[in-house]
């Protein structure tokens, strides 16, 4: 073993072709050991058991060798070895291998190099290198197959590159310097060991360089040159089209907006601008009615006599049964379009009209108040004349309370279903007084044919008996004008004519007192340019016809005065 | 979809049509010897027997150095202790005369007497190593592969010694081919042999069966210098 440095030792034992191996030993510092003899090498091998034996030859040529040949070397076997004194029966070192484990091959031989090629521009060049395997070493039977390495460097440099093993015997070196001395060895080991052999003799490359002609410089500078001035010119035209670059990279994201609103208003604006600018949007305004439930239209209607059986709304409001002697107010809803409010109304057939006089009592589908036909609307300077049926009082005892009422009904209540509960208007204090009192009082008043409420005028004309108190508890109030014109309604109206040209009139209605106007009912008089509702003050001035332009509402020719329906409201232009 | 149904009828009648019972089933290309197609070599077959024990030896030395690195640093490059394998039993040619002298019939019979030895022990050793936490998981997969290449080994060098009887080379003296019996891996003291020893012990096989399948085809396949 190597590790006694100071007396006899083996130095190591090696085989070249895995069929001999020898052995080598030291004597150490032991100076009197040195002569031939008295150190002895016996070895053993184990596989066998057999004895210890003694090298089977010393070299002769070599000092402290012991050589095994072909016979004394069995492969696959370990081998221990002793180094013995044997005068002194010592033995000094002991090391036991096998054979295949102790192999170095011989290095290759035959190593050559031819030129692959230079490079364009003179300075680098390829070679390829070839050597032939160790003679000793029988590749071709493959007892031995070895594997190659090639190491190479700069002459007289201190670090040898090395590439990769290589199993065949040739191999290209690459990217050499011309103008360079360089030097390549080979080696080459078994594969699948680890041991391997010798270096063979180096052998020099050379390429001379081959000066060119064309020098490298210009080429380098040109293609500097040339990048800079592409680089520069990107450069200004990236920035003499900054803007238009930017658009097409960076495309504007579009602000938020709504058609017909300043996005500043909605900034900074305040609400009630906000609201007054929000609801003008056509997309508000059609919802917003017809959703509303409790907006009824309640139309009176000048109906043809045979319509008069049909039970109008109004009955199913009150929950009255229909009967052909009730003198139900017929009420007919009709759609509220447009209609000129200057019409020329049917003239009433003189025997309906007197048919409606008190003591006529045949005719019990009359009705106190008369709904002409639809088609006609009662012009302000035309009168329409209607009776009041004062028989159907009389003569029909069962007539109810609500008859006597005024032409307005407040909505008083509604029932859970969603109907209507009418609070009956002015009751006096018996309904036999009442009677009386209709028997004398007969208000001529002219039907608004459709789609209107009656006016105040009327209605304080139809009650002009009863003693208007103002209140609200009475449910409504009337208005003590005078006269018809008075009325700003256009086209629906119901005009009570002081004139005595219906002979019914009472004499002696009492003057109405004038009372201010409260809340309640309020005539919308106009609507101004924020579409607020501008309500009829105390002192109405007239407008009598649609013909009479009023300035804010310049083309309705077909709107009611009274009443602004909702889609009328939308064509109403601030 | 109308204009399908036409053709997918036909194709049912058609498949129905069909012999069903008619079996697929791989016909041999060569039936009349070496004039209808390309019949592998025995050299050939020889070349691809060898290339595989040369990587199977080398997968075993690669295993044993990394298991002498990690395991064993203490023991020198020569100095090693003597392992008794479970394969001394067999008789092997020792060396290169030896083994040129041997009979082929025995030589062959040596190698498949090698490579049945190790069937077992190999599995036993990738078990181990697999179940040993010491070892990772790349040096289990190189046992596993290592055992996988000898049972390859092992059915090529019999295909090879078929076809040797076929071509008459080998004799009617061949006893050991179906002699050859899987071994246990006893040392001798009974007991179960280290993963260490297993590896050693294989590593010397694996570079047996190589060398005596290079000289077997050096016999058999006569070539120049050989």
């Amino acid at each position: 073993s190597f590790y006694s440095p100071r007396g006899p030792h083996f130095t190591g034992c090696r085989s070249r072709e895995q069929e001999t191996f020898r052995c080598w030993w030291s004597a150490g510092i032991f100076q009197n050991l040195t002569e031939p003899g008295t150190l002895r090498v016996f070895y053993q091998t184990k596989n066998a058991l057999s004895e210890w034996q003694e090298c089977p030859d010393y070299t002769h040529t070599v000092k402290n060798e012991c050589y095994f040949n072909k016979t004394f070397t069995h492969i696959w076997t370990s081998y221990c070895i002793q180094l013995r004194s044997v005068r002194e029966n010592i033995t000094y070192d002991e090391t036991c291998f096998t054979v295949e484990n102790i192999v170095h091959p011989d290095p290759p031989i035959g190593l050559n190099w031819t030129l692959l090629n230079v490079s364009h521009s003179g300075l680098h060049f390829d070679i390829l290198v070839r050597w032939a395997p160790p003679p000793s070493a029988d590749v071709q039977m493959g007892w031995m197959s070895l594997m190659y390495q090639v190491q190479y460097r700069v002459r007289n440099a201190s670090h040898w590159e090395m590439l990769d093993l290589e199993s065949g015997t040739q191999q290209s070196i690459y990217g050499l310097h011309t103008d360079k001395e360089y030097e390549v060895r080979v080696r080459c080991k078994m594969s699948a060991f680890n041991n391997f052999g010798e270096f063979s003799d180096s052998i020099l490359v050379h390429v001379a360089q081959i000066p060119s002609k064309e020098s490298t410089f210009p080429t380098t500078l040109v293609l500097i040159f040339g990048v800079i001035g592409l680089v520069i010119l990107l450069v200004l035209l990236i920035f003499s089209q900054q803007q238009r670059l930017m658009v097409i990279f960076l495309p504007p994201i579009p602000a938020p907006k709504i058609k017909g609103i300043d996005p500043e208003l909605l900034k900074n604006g305040k609400l009630d601008q906000l609201n007054s600018l929000l609801s003008s949007q056509d997309m508000y305004k059609p919802d917003f009615y017809h959703e509303d439930p409790w907006v009824e239209f309640i139309q009176l209607d000048l109906d043809d006599p045979a319509e008069k059986n049909e039970s109008s709304d109004t009955q199913h409001l009150l929950g009255l049964s229909r009967s052909g002697s009730s003198h139900v107010l017929h009420f007919k809803s009709d759609d509220d379009s447009g209609r000129a409010s200057c019409y020329d109304p049917e003239i009433p057939n003189p025997e309906d009209l007197a048919a409606l006089l008190p003591g006529h009592s045949g005719r019990g589908d009359n009705h106190p108040l008369v709904s002409r036909s639809s088609s006609s609307i009662p012009d302000l300077g035309v009168q329409q004349t209607s009776e009041v049926e004062e028989t159907p009082i009389q003569t029909q005892p069962a007539v109810p309370s609500w008859v006597n009422m005024d032409f307005y009904a407040q909505v008083s209540d509604f029932t859970p279903a969603g109907g209507v509960v009418l609070s009956p208007g002015q009751l006096n204090s018996s309904p036999e007084k009442k009677k009386e009192e209709e028997n004398e009082k007969k208000i001529p008043f002219q039907l608004v044919s459709d789609g209107a409420y009656t006016s105040e005028n009327t209605a304080r004309q139809l009650s002009a008996d009863v003693p208007p108190s103002p209140g609200p508890e009475q449910g409504y109030q009337t208005f003590p004008t005078q006269a018809v014109e008075g009325n700003l309604w256009n086209g629906e109206y119901l005009v009570s004519t002081s004139d005595s040209q219906i002979p019914y009139l009472l004499p002696e209605a009492p003057p109405v007192p004038i009372l201010p106007p409260v809340s309640g009912y309020t005539v919308v008089q106009e609507v101004d340019a924020q579409h607020s509702l501008l309500l009829n003050p105390p002192s109405s001035q007239p407008a009598i016809c649609p013909h009479s332009p009023n300035k804010h509402l310049p083309a309705m020719p077909t709107m009611p005065m009274g009443y602004l329906t909702p889609d009328l409201l939308g064509n109403l232009t601030p | 979809m109308s204009s399908f149904l036409p053709a997918v009828a036909v194709l049912l009648v058609a498949l129905l049509c069909l012999d069903l019972h008619s079996r697929v089933a791989s016909a041999p290309i060569c039936t009349h010897g070496p004039s209808g197609c390309h019949v592998l070599s025995l050299a050939d077959l020889f070349d691809r027997v060898i290339q595989h024990s040369a990587r199977m030896h080398s997968l075993s030395n690669d295993l044993h150095s990394e298991f002498e690195q990690y395991f064993l640093p203490s023991k020198n490059h020569i100095g090693k202790i003597y392992h008794k394998c479970h394969t001394s039993s067999i008789l092997t040619p020792n060396g290169k005369e030896n083994a040129q002298k041997l009979a082929r019939e025995e030589l062959t019979e040596v190698i498949l007497k090698l490579l049945m030895a190790w069937r077992d022990p190999l599995f036993q050793l990738h078990q181990s190593m697999a179940h040993q936490q010491d070892f990772n998981s790349f040096s289990s997969n190189k046992a596993l592969e290592m055992g996988d290449m000898a049972h390859e080994l092992r059915k090529g060098v019999e295909k090879v010694a078929e076809r040797m009887r076929v071509l008459g080379m080998l004799g009617n003296s061949v006893t050991g081919l179906s002699a050859a019996e899987a071994m246990l891996p006893i040392s001798d003291s009974g007991e179960a042999m280290s993963n260490y020893e297993l590896l050693y012990c294989f590593r010397r096989d694996s570079n047996k069966v190589q060398n005596y399948l290079k000289i077997l085809k050096c016999r058999i396949v006569p070539e120049h210098d050989c």
